[in-house]
């Protein structure tokens, strides 16, 4: 395990408590309508295929006539049926930056606006009720601040606790150890989950809660293991925290990076440019991301469906 | 979009550009800049001065920091102050007073 957590500074328990129960009441509407477009993406896709042989069915499979009449009508399973969709099981893991470049210190709300859409996207996954949810946090290093298999977050108190480990206080951003972490979480939990029935269609979706500000330079480190998530059949979504209310021109989206060029004369550009997140989204106000969300994960599930 | 830049990348600061020059104001989403921790007064006097910025040609910059004039790299600044590269540091750019010969000295 990641955990390294004994001496990391801890927001007070009942401070915690209050904003957990503020956040949740204040963001229900929005869990709900999460929720329910999560269910409608997760369900059974009605399978249209007709496949297999049986004695009865939908319609007859031609290749089987000859040898059906050859056998004196004794190889009768001669009829497709429709096949059975399977059910979905999911393990989510919301991984929130930790790093205090997130923090009111550095002039930024993105880490008020995570712990809020911590709060809604482990509530709507909680009313879903059919999956595992972990939390990660990140920063110079990566904690476990809610495991896959701890109790959900239908009380007060396990969503707290979560809350507590969060101070925006970490001197870094590490996304490579993030990422390796997400991946090593997801392998064992898929093998624990394989042991037990259903464990086949098992969906493994990291959600990424961050200003998105990681050193350039991590850019390129980033993609080997976000190609090795992909063969894993984890799904890396990053939400970029952007909340730009009534900061004009101090949007992610607008930051540009400078550098010397070989020849030593400055080059500019848009920093969002090298990022190498395949699926990511901008919230400036947390109305949009229910929709936003479920924006991406349909569109991916009819990728990998296709 | 993905090709890399000419050089390899160290690390980078991320800083917010303000001045009380009226004639020198960058539009709003141009004050907020990632450039290379260790950038120096003469390397972010270039970039304000690149036409990607202000496009003024070559007016020597100081920069203010909490109040005292840059004398070091970025990282030294910080790395004196207990911060981190996690810090977005607000620079204040005002017209060099200091004889554009000795600049190279910065
Ligand atoms: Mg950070």
């Amino acid at each position: 395990h990641t955990d390294i957590s004994s001496d990391r500074p801890l927001r007070p328990y009942d401070e915690a408590l209050e904003l957990w129960s503020t956040f949740q009441q204040k963001t229900q509407p929005l869990s709900q309508s999460l929720s329910s477009q999560l269910r409608l993406i997760l369900a059974p896709t009605q399978s249209t295929k007709l496949s297999g042989s049986f004695r009865t069915g939908k319609r007859l499979n031609i290749k089987k006539i000859i040898p059906y009449i050859a056998s004196s009508y004794k190889r009768d399973k001669i009829w497709m049926r429709r096949a059975i969709p399977s059910k979905r099981a999911y393990q989510i893991l919301l991984c929130v930056d930790d790093s205090s470049s997130m923090s009111d210190e550095n002039r930024s709300s993105s880490g008020h606006l995570a712990l809020e859409s911590l709060v809604m996207v482990a509530r709507a996954l909680t009313i879903l009720e059919s999956g595992q949810i972990g939390v990660l946090g990140f920063g110079e290093d990566v904690f476990v601040a809610h495991s896959l298999t701890d109790p959900s977050f239908s009380s007060h108190d396990a969503g707290a606790r979560v809350l507590q480990k969060f101070t925006f206080a970490s001197q870094g951003t590490d996304m490579v150890k993030l990422l390796r972490a997400t991946i090593d979480n997801f392998r064992e939990a898929r093998l624990t989950q394989a042991s037990s029935p259903g464990g086949e269609d098992l969906w493994q979706l990291a959600l990424i809660l961050s200003d998105g500000l990681v050193q350039s330079r991590d850019h390129a480190r980033l993609r080997p293991l976000l190609r090795e998530a992909m063969e894993q059949r984890v799904m890396v979504v990053f939400i970029v925290m952007d909340d730009v209310r009534d900061k004009k021109g101090h949007s992610v989206l607008e930051l540009k990076e400078a550098r010397f060029g070989a020849d030593g004369m400055p080059v500019v550009r848009r920093y969002l440019d090298s990022f190498p997140f395949e699926y990511y989204l901008i919230v400036h106000d947390l109305e949009d991301l229910p929709g936003a969300l479920a924006g991406v994960l349909r569109g991916w599930f009819a990728e990998v469906n296709a | 979009m993905d090709e890399p830049m000419h050089d390899a990348p160290g690390a980078q600061v991320k800083v917010t550009f303000t001045t009380n020059e009226a004639d020198l104001q960058l539009p709003e989403e141009k004050r907020q800049l990632l450039v290379p921790a260790d950038i120096r007064r003469y390397g972010l006097s270039r970039i304000l001065n690149s036409d990607l910025m202000l496009d003024s040609g070559s007016i020597p910059f100081d920069f203010l920091v909490n109040g005292s004039f840059l004398r070091s790299s970025l990282e030294d600044y910080l790395n004196s102050e207990g911060l981190s590269l996690e810090t977005n540091l607000t620079l204040q750019y005002v017209r060099s007073l200091i004889p554009p010969v000795f600049e190279a000295s910065f």
